[in-house]
């Protein structure tokens, strides 16, 4: 059963296409994955399907209904949290999930069950009586998420639910978003963090320039580049390394610095391991260690974009 | 139930905002305690009811209407109205527009006719008052002149030469407005005026805070969440007018007249035709000029309305005396002025037709935008 079916989907913004004749599955009890690079699209889309945006070409359907010529039910059985804080400062948390709940009909005993159960899920149960305006930036998106959940929505679409917050509110959503899963949501997730998309979706889609440009689960992903290989490698002060010299060696695609580690990306039947050594070496550099990784998700963002997922 | 929900949101919201506080309470009752309390001397040379000339021609030949008049002009006289006969010739019409005299008054056969300066309104009510009592009891002894002279007399007998007419209708010395009285209204009517500006965050606050995405995804039509909103915000405003109104009553003694059901009438129309006007300007301008415009236009509104001082409309040049009206204030100020002071209900009819007039245009305007838009 598709939750969601996206069929021929375009967006223009005058002559600008930002989402560009996409077609998309996504079925019952996935957790969806929406990768992409700033202004691929990823935003506009999910804005098209919660109705925030009018469709310019194709449809969307939601549990096999029209959002459009059946948006009432296509509403009642979607959950946002938008990548903007959407809640309202001078209500209390507890305000707010019962305001939003209550656009959805949900009323009396029904709305105060359903209201404090959300802020229970999210964590913030103490804090019902709070001000958002007194709230961590993890406590924020933790409400954020909070008022799109209490009408126990079938799909819930989270747009970098995760963006700017500590590590431990992360864990929290990361969390809620599986047992919200486990419940039976069905979840589309997008996040600057491949990590967790990684970690989190069953299945993923990678979009750039307003196009699907691969699909499936992670390891489908993996296979497109089984030409390709990550070298890791450690060193003391990786920043003050030059790259260049490394970026001529043969086969060698791309090399990034990531705090202590130098990052290649190599074409995988070039025997190159060597020169690569050999260079840091005469550049001087600590080695501490050296890994060969299988190809990860970030690798394949990069060579399907040609982009880094974070800027 | 829906705009039950969004309105009792909007109410709440507002409560918690000190700005309302600040804005639509504590702003007009220490205006009204500053202009009310310095400016009391300035004031009651300018604002108290002036002198009052009623102009008349005698066109009748009957003897005994003509006493009759003779009575009746002499006990108004005695109330300091000052009567003047028109020479021949003059047209008295022509004199009230010239604003030499505050009323005239034509005497005939027939019965009698009555012209008042709409320039002091307030003055020629109050002579206007008197004479409706008066010339009723003239046209029916004119007309049964023509029938039977002896019932006329009857009629004029009874009428005890109109002084009784005259105490009845005469000068209450506590309606004359003092400065306080004053700016009472002119305060509360500014304000009133002033919720054009949360009128025109209503739904630009929705942008702004990223909470429209969730009213948009949400099975809330526009339609619920605009007639929520606006009705939300009214409430709210108008809620904030009472309170000016009851402070400045029980507080300053400021006068509100008798007819307070008619009063808050005029200013619930004006606080329903600000917001309207806001929110249309919100949907018509872009980004934050709508703001920039309202507060604009809220100042000279206030300023040629006489919301800090009265506008003397009398003589000048024709700018001031046009200006006053393309601002609200001054119908909505007028209209209060002659239901307080001369108990003058009809009054308030022109207003609140304009105003729910006006109101209906913006609101349709900014549904009219906010249906075509995407979002809202
Ligand atoms: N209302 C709009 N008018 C014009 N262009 C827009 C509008 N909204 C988005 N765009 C453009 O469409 C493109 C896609 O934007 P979108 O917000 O969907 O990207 P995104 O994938 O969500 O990016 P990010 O990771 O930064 O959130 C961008 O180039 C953006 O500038
Ligand atoms: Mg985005």
């Amino acid at each position: 059963m598709n939750v969601l079916e996206i069929r021929n989907l375009t967006k223009k913004f005058g002559d600008f296409v930002a989402v560009d004749n996409m077609s998309l599955n996504v079925r019952e009890g996935e957790i969806f994955g929406f990768l992409g690079a700033n202004g691929a699209g990823k935003s506009t889309t999910i804005n098209m399907i919660s109705s925030l945006l009018r469709v310019s070409k194709g449809e969307i359907l939601i549990l096999g209904r029209n959002i459009v010529s059946d948006s009432h039910f296509a509403k009642m059985n979607i959950g946002i949290v938008p990548q903007d804080l959407s809640i309202y400062e001078n209500m209390t948390a507890y305000e707010n999930v019962s305001f939003f709940a209550g656009l959805y009909g949900i009323r009396g005993a029904l709305l105060k069950e359903r209201t404090a159960e959300a802020l229970e899920f999210v964590g913030l149960a103490d804090k019902h009586k709070s001000f958002p305006k007194n709230f961590s930036g993890g406590m924020k998106r933790r409400l954020n998420i909070a008022c799109a959940i209490a009408h126990r929505p079938k799909l819930i679409i989270m747009d970098e639910p995760t963006v700017g917050i500590d590590p431990q509110s992360r864990n929290y959503i990361l969390n809620s978003v599986r047992k919200l899963n486990e419940m039976g949501c069905t979840i589309i997730y997008t996040s600057h963090y491949m990590e967790e998309v990684e970690e989190l979706c069953t299945r993923i889609a990678i979009v750039d320039h307003g196009k699907i440009i691969a699909e499936g689960t992670k390891e489908q992903l993996k296979a497109i580049i089984t030409d390709t290989k990550d070298i890791w490698i450690g060193i003391k002060s990786a920043g003050s390394q030059d790259i260049e010299p490394l970026k001529q060696i043969q086969g060698v695609t791309s090399v990034r610095l990531d705090e202590n580690t130098i990052k290649i990306t190599s074409k995988g039947e070039v025997n190159n391991l060597n020169r690569i050594i050999q260079q840091l070496i005469k550049d001087q550099a600590e080695i501490r260690s050296v890994e060969e990784q299988a190809p990860n998700l970030e690798t394949v963002f990069l060579t399907l974009t040609g982009r880094n997922l974070r800027d | 139930m829906n705009v039950w929900n969004i309105m009792i949101k909007e109410i709440k919201s507002s409560l918690r905002s000190t700005q309302t506080f600040i804005f639509m309470l504590a702003f007009p009752i220490l205006l009204m305690l500053i202009l009310g309390t310095a400016l009391t001397n300035a004031f009651s040379s300018t604002a108290q009811i002036g002198d009052m000339q009623l102009l008349y021609s005698n066109k009748a030949s009957n003897p005994q209407l003509i006493q009759h008049w003779q009575g009746f002009s002499q006990a108004i006289e005695h109330e300091g109205i000052q009567i003047v006969p028109a020479a021949d010739g003059t047209n008295g019409q022509e004199e009230i527009r010239e604003d030499r005299y505050t009323a005239y008054v034509e005497l005939g056969d027939d019965g009698i006719q009555v012209y008042g300066s709409s320039k002091h309104a307030i003055e020629s009510n109050i002579i206007q008052g008197m004479l409706t009592a008066f010339a009723n009891q003239y046209n029916l002894a004119a007309a049964a002149f023509k029938q039977d002279p002896s019932k006329a007399e009857a009629i004029l007998a009874n009428a005890n030469g109109g002084s009784h007419i005259v105490r009845e209708t005469s000068l209450d010395p506590n309606k004359q407005a003092g400065s306080m009285d004053y700016y009472a209204i002119s305060m509360t009517t500014m304000i009133a005026l002033y919720s054009a500006l949360p009128g025109s965050f209503l739904f630009r606050s929705e942008r702004t805070r990223k909470t429209a995405i969730r009213l948009m995804a949400s099975p809330v039509s526009k339609g619920s969440l605009f007639a929520g909103k606006v009705l939300g915000s009214t409430i709210i405003n108008f809620l904030c007018i009472i309170a000016v109104v009851l402070f400045s009553l029980f507080v300053y003694g400021a006068n509100w007249g008798d007819h307070y059901g008619m009063v808050f009438l005029v200013l619930a129309t004006q606080v329903i035709f600000s917001i309207s006007l806001g929110l249309g300007l919100s949907y018509l301008l872009k980004g934050d000029s709508a703001r920039s415009f309202i507060m604009i236009f809220t100042q000279i509104a206030s300023f040629v309305g006489g919301a800090y001082f009265p506008v003397d409309q009398r003589g000048g040049a024709w700018i001031t005396q046009i200006l006053p009206y393309i601002s609200p204030l001054h119908w909505a100020n007028t209209a209060l002025t002659k239901i307080i002071y001369a108990d003058d209900l009809m009054a308030a009819w022109p207003t609140i037709g304009v105003n729910l007039g006006i109101a209906a245009a913006f609101l349709i305007t900014a549904a009219l935008i906010m249906r075509k838009r995407e979002a809202l």
